[in-house]
């Protein structure tokens, strides 16, 4: 039997997260009590955010992350390597095959940006990828980037430059911070994408 | 199980809403009815019980609790209104979560009462994704979807803890996380 008024799959997610006010709560509650359709779309939700914990464990996305992200991590015994270089410099890197989470942590003043975009630069500075408006807080002082760990495990040695870039008001780019990332490979082989 | 009563089973799963099973338990309509209601109910309970409890076999406890006492209530005749039998469970359900939480535990002698083979557990059944595709889908989301989804379901961060860590309204972290769970929904070919 098809279900009359479904229950969006976006709104069982908030039911799952226990985000629904109680009178919301109840309509959804009383709905999956009656309905095997809704139910299944419920599952699905479910799955879908066990997995995303999965892979948020395996430490292979490339974003911008949380400290409480990196607590959580710490707290469920991964292993978190993490660099600081200072705006304008560099710093020695790598990872080993017992690391989980790779973090650049770059200090900037973010106030007066609307928008930020993180860039990952080659050796010369042309510009790879960009992590276009970030999620970050204008008054964080710094940006937490995640590099890919299944990228970073497999890289050979090399030079990555990260750009933080924000945006005014107007739409002006303006640069934030270059921060150089010397990689080392450290595990064996010769490494290759 | 014999076949004779899973044939039955189906018949009465196309022929009869839970309504008319309701009556038919307290009209003293038998096991068969009983056992088309449990499987109907249990698995609904299952979920609210995870959703609750955040625990398979606490979710298992509870489903056999509130079906014992949804039974109970049925075959006494004590549910005068049969098409609000949801609205019974869920308050039902509710109760036994709190008594759950009291560690009230009479579990072992209501089985015995009612037999284990009609509360034998209903297995969890979540689907199966397929984690490299939602490792791509996850990557491909914008960067502000991807971090309020990991911040969400992995820092299990709450939307007004996520809107302050960002500097947004809570109202715009519901937003970017339903739109979010769209796009993953659709990137692995499920409908909204």
């Amino acid at each position: 039997m098809s279900c009359v008024n479904p229950l969006d799959a976006a709104v069982l997610a908030d039911y799952w997260l226990g985000a629904l006010a109680g009178a919301e709560e109840e309509g959804v509650e009383l709905h999956l009590l009656d309905c095997d359709e809704c139910g299944g779309r419920l599952r699905e939700v479910m799955a879908l955010a066990e997995e995303v914990r999965k892979i948020a464990r395996e430490g292979s996305l490339r974003m911008v992350v949380s400290d409480g992200i990196i607590e959580r991590a710490v707290g469920e015994g991964l292993r978190v390597r993490q660099y600081a270089p200072p705006a304008g410099g560099g710093v020695e890197c790598t990872v080993t095959a017992e690391d989980d989470l790779l973090i650049g942590r770059l200090a900037a003043d973010l106030s007066g940006a609307r928008r930020v975009d993180l860039c990952i630069c080659d050796e010369r500075g042309v510009e790879q990828l960009r992590l276009a408006d970030i999620a970050v807080h204008s008054g964080a002082g710094e940006v937490v980037y995640q590099e890919s760990m299944t990228f970073a495990k497999a890289s050979p040695s090399m030079k990555m430059i990260a750009r933080l870039v924000g945006f005014d008001e107007a739409g002006v780019e303006r640069l934030l911070g270059e921060y150089t990332f010397n990689h080392t490979r450290s595990l064996p082989g010769p490494g290759a994408w | 199980m014999g076949s004779s009563l899973h044939i039955k089973y189906v018949v009465m799963d196309i022929e009869l809403k839970d309504a008319e099973l309701v009556l038919q338990i307290g009209s003293g309509g038998g096991r068969e009815a009983e056992a088309e209601l449990f499987r109907r109910m249990a698995s609904r309970i299952r979920l609210y019980g995870l959703r609750h409890l955040r625990d398979e076999q606490a979710a298992e406890d509870l489903t056999q609790q509130v079906m014992i006492t949804t039974l109970e209530a049925l075959r006494a005749g004590r549910l005068r209104e049969p098409e609000r039998l949801a609205s019974f469970v869920l308050g039902t359900c509710r109760m036994t979560v709190l008594d759950m939480r009291r560690g009230a535990q009479r579990k072992e002698r209501l089985l015995e009462q009612f037999g284990a083979d009609l509360l034998a557990p209903v297995q969890p059944s979540l689907p199966q994704l397929d984690h490299e595709q939602l490792t791509r889908c996850v990557q491909n989301l914008k960067e502000r979807e991807r971090t309020v989804v990991v911040m969400t379901f992995y820092d299990e961060q709450t939307g007004a803890d996520v809107a302050r860590l960002l500097g947004v309204s809570e109202a715009n972290v519901r937003v970017i996380r339903h739109r979010a769970i769209h796009q993953l929904r659709e990137c692995m070919g499920a409908a909204a």
